[in-house]
């Protein structure tokens, strides 16, 4: 397969026309059949040819610089991108050292750091998963306990991550880690590479309601690694791991999810065929009404990261509208779906007929990411400047 | 670039423009007027006109100033937070479909004509019960919003619009009383004698006017949420500013997304229309502003006198007045509830295709 034809030294030069086209021929030609629109977080022996396909056309960073591998696209091209992967239905890969660690590195990292990690990332050879967050540091992440003791040249690793996602595919975590207990909780936290395949680290898959497993647990048990995967100054790593949520906040904002369910919700109300009961349309209308809506004001946040602006606080009403959305439309496919509701796998077989799986994914987008309550904490006082 | 820079620029100077006139730290003149007749005042109405609003969308070689929806609903957003009685969303209505000879007099602000259209609750078409032989009309129309400070009125009928004067025989006005402190009119025409003024089809301004309306109720909409939001920061109970209660900050979070939602999809609505004006998209993408202003602004209003409590539910605080006029404009030009439909209809072929 030659994908030297999306290799391009400036993608910026294109007219944004000429990129979306681009982008939507590499997908139409490129991106495997089987896992268009998967129903679920792919592991990574189902995403490993696509990535190795990105990988090799040097399609896998579209926000990282040139020097460092990436497509080094504008605000504006990587919209597109991003709009053109939400179209045809792209199957995410396993993406946490493109879309978090890379950036932090590139803009944090040392030069022997950037220079051993950022390659193997675009080349697959390091799966990344992100340990943020612990038992008892869920919505107030700064609170968190694993800690990590210099001995010598080495950390020394002690505690336990939860919610990493696909742990169990990664070759190495990213994490926060305590440095320091005596000082306040957001200024003792630092941010640690450790390999998966280090002794004394244990992981443990969780079942979710979905009963899918992409979710796991990770145990640190003395596990001891070099001073010098530390990212960045000791006890910096809350401050360092902040200033990237900008670009992941409007991620989890963007409308595809809705769109996606509504267009789902669209063949489930022709299966069960309640197609113009009054009741029915009225519902669906407001749904609809509400995504255009979404859209509206996501193409305003939009607008302003292509202007070069950065996005403030306010970022979090598309995660929290979105996110809400996501669900009222699920909840509107159990209500027509009568006992198929019910059903624990997809109604007659056909994916695309599987209001339940829908339903129980969206219960989670209200909490992952910050949930919908931490978000309202956080416009409250930093949008509506309340005490 | 150029035109969107001019845009801005053109906006910014209507919004400093309306400061004037529109001021939405002094309501004393707004409360004066309530429940008076005709409800508005003749001198404000004029200093408007001066500032070439009632002229704001028509093309400058009649006198205009030549500016779109975006500019439209800029200046309406002004209004709606400082609640202007005025009737400029009618009367611009009007002059989109007045013929050049009666322009003039109307656009300085000397004579005042407002819009017949309506027969029917929550609609968006003209109704067709009245007649027009014979250079006469009969027939009956309602819900005409300030009808009594009217000169003369322009009467939609099958296929234009006439002109009829105030105080021609044969027509009789009733007035209703508004909770906002306004009315409508009642109006019956009995072979009353009126003269043909134009052709223009009647969809494209009602489309306009019900935007106009969207975006006044996203100024009242905002105007509420800043009012509250001041109180919830000065208003202190259990030793505390109640802004800082949870509970009434992800109340007051909530409203504030409705109210972005607005401001997304009344800009998108005015953006799609000046691009592509009596489109079926631009028509559908004014439903849903109107869907979603109608309803943000009765949920924001409702809420912000349950979040100022007691003192919200007298009469001698201005944030009543927000509500008042919410329960008016929000089934103007159409209700919620129409407009979803309006917009389902609309959309039918687009929804099979394109989801």
């Amino acid at each position: 397969m030659n994908l030297d034809r999306y290799r391009l030294d400036d993608y910026n030069a294109l007219s944004d026309g000429e990129f979306r086209t681009l982008v939507s021929e590499f997908l139409n030609n490129h991106h495997p059949k089987g896992i268009i629109n998967p129903p679920k977080r792919l592991h990574w022996d189902e995403a490993e040819p696509w990535y190795m396909i990105l990988s090799q056309a040097g399609w896998l960073a579209p926000a990282w610089p040139r020097e460092h591998g990436g497509m080094g696209l504008s605000a504006a091209k990587q919209l597109i991108y991003m709009d053109e992967f939400e179209r045809f239905g792209a199957a995410r890969t396993p993406d946490h050292g493109i879309m978090l660690l890379g950036p932090l590195l590139i803009r944090y990292g040392s030069d022997e750091q950037r220079a051993h990690f950022l390659p193997k990332i675009l080349s697959g050879e390091h799966i990344w998963c992100q340990g943020y967050s612990e038992p008892n540091a869920g919505s107030d992440l700064a609170s968190l306990r694993t800690e990590a003791v210099l001995d010598g040249d080495e950390w020394v690793v002690n505690g336990q991550k939860i919610w990493t996602t696909l742990a169990g595919d990664a070759d190495w975590i990213f994490m926060l880690v305590r440095t320091d207990k005596t000082v306040k909780k957001q200024e003792g936290i630092s941010f640690l590479l450790v390999p998966m395949d280090a002794p004394g680290v244990t992981v443990r898959a969780i079942h979710n309601l979905d009963l899918q497993d992409e979710f796991s647990e990770v145990f640190f048990d003395d596990v001891r690694v070099p001073k010098t995967n530390l990212v960045g100054e000791v006890n910096k790593g809350w401050t360092m791991a902040k200033a990237l949520l900008g670009f992941e906040r409007i991620f989890l904002g963007s409308p595809r999810q809705a769109a996606h369910a509504l267009s789902r919700l669209r063949l489930l109300a022709d299966h069960v065929g309640v197609r113009g009961e009054p009741d029915f349309e009225d519902r669906y209308t407001q749904l609809r009404l509400d995504l255009a809506d979404h859209e509206s004001l996501f193409e305003e946040s939009a607008d302003r990261l292509r202007r070069g602006e950065t996005l403030g606080a306010d970022v979090s009403f598309l995660k929290l509208n979105q996110t809400s959305l996501f669900q009222r439309i699920t909840e509107l496919m159990l209500d027509i779906a009568g006992e198929d509701g019910g059903l624990l796998e997809p109604i007659g077989d056909n994916r695309d007929l599987n209001p339940m799986g829908l339903f129980l994914t969206a219960r989670a987008a209200t909490i992952y990411g910050g949930a919908s309550e931490v978000q309202r904490n956080i416009i409250a006082k930093a949008v509506l400047d309340l005490p | 670039m150029n035109d969107q820079h001019d845009m801005s620029e053109a906006v910014g100077m209507i919004r400093e423009s309306a400061a004037g006139i529109a001021d939405r730290n002094d309501l004393g003149r707004i409360r004066k007027l309530r429940y008076s007749v005709p409800g508005f005042d003749r001198t404000t109405w004029r200093d408007m006109c001066e500032m070439g609003w009632l002229a704001l969308r028509l093309p400058e070689e009649s006198g205009g100033i030549g500016l779109g929806m975006t500019a439209c609903c800029a200046l309406m957003e002004e209004l709606g937070r400082a609640l202007l009685p005025e009737p400029m969303i009618g009367a611009m209505l009007a002059v989109q479909a007045l013929d050049e000879a009666h322009l003039p007099s109307v656009i300085s602000g000397e004579k005042i004509v407002l819009p017949v259209w309506q027969e029917a609750r929550s609609s968006l078409s003209v109704g067709n019960s009245v007649k027009f032989e014979d250079g006469r009309i009969s027939g009956t129309r309602q819900y005409v919003a300030m009808a009594a400070g009217a000169d003369a009125f322009l009467v939609a009928v099958v296929n234009g619009w006439v002109l009829v004067e105030a105080n021609s025989p044969g027509l009789s006005l009733e007035i209703v009383q508004t909770q906002d402190g306004g009315h409508y009119g009642t109006l019956t025409f009995d072979q009353v004698p009126a003269s043909t003024i134009s052709t223009t089809a009647p969809s494209v301004p009602l489309a306009e006017a019900a935007l106009a309306t969207a975006a006044y109720l996203l100024g009242s909409i905002d105007e509420t949420i800043e009012r509250t939001l001041d109180y919830l920061r000065t208003r202190v109970q259990f030793g505390k500013a109640i802004g800082s209660f949870q509970a009434l900050q992800h109340r007051m979070v909530d409203l504030k997304l409705e109210a972005a939602l607005t401001r997304a999809s009344v800009g998108d609505a005015a953006r799609i229309w000046d691009n592509s004006a009596g489109s079926a998209r631009a028509h559908a993408a004014v439903s849903r502003a109107k869907a979603r202003a109608s309803t943000t602004a009765m949920r924001v209003t409702r809420e912000a006198i349950q979040l100022h409590g007691g003192i919200g539910y007298t009469d001698e605080h201005n944030i009543g007045l927000y509500l008042r006029k919410a329960m008016v404009m929000a089934p103007a030009y159409g209700d919620a509830k129409f407009h979803r439909q309006r917009f389902a209809e609309l959309t039918k072929e687009l929804s099979e295709t394109a989801e």
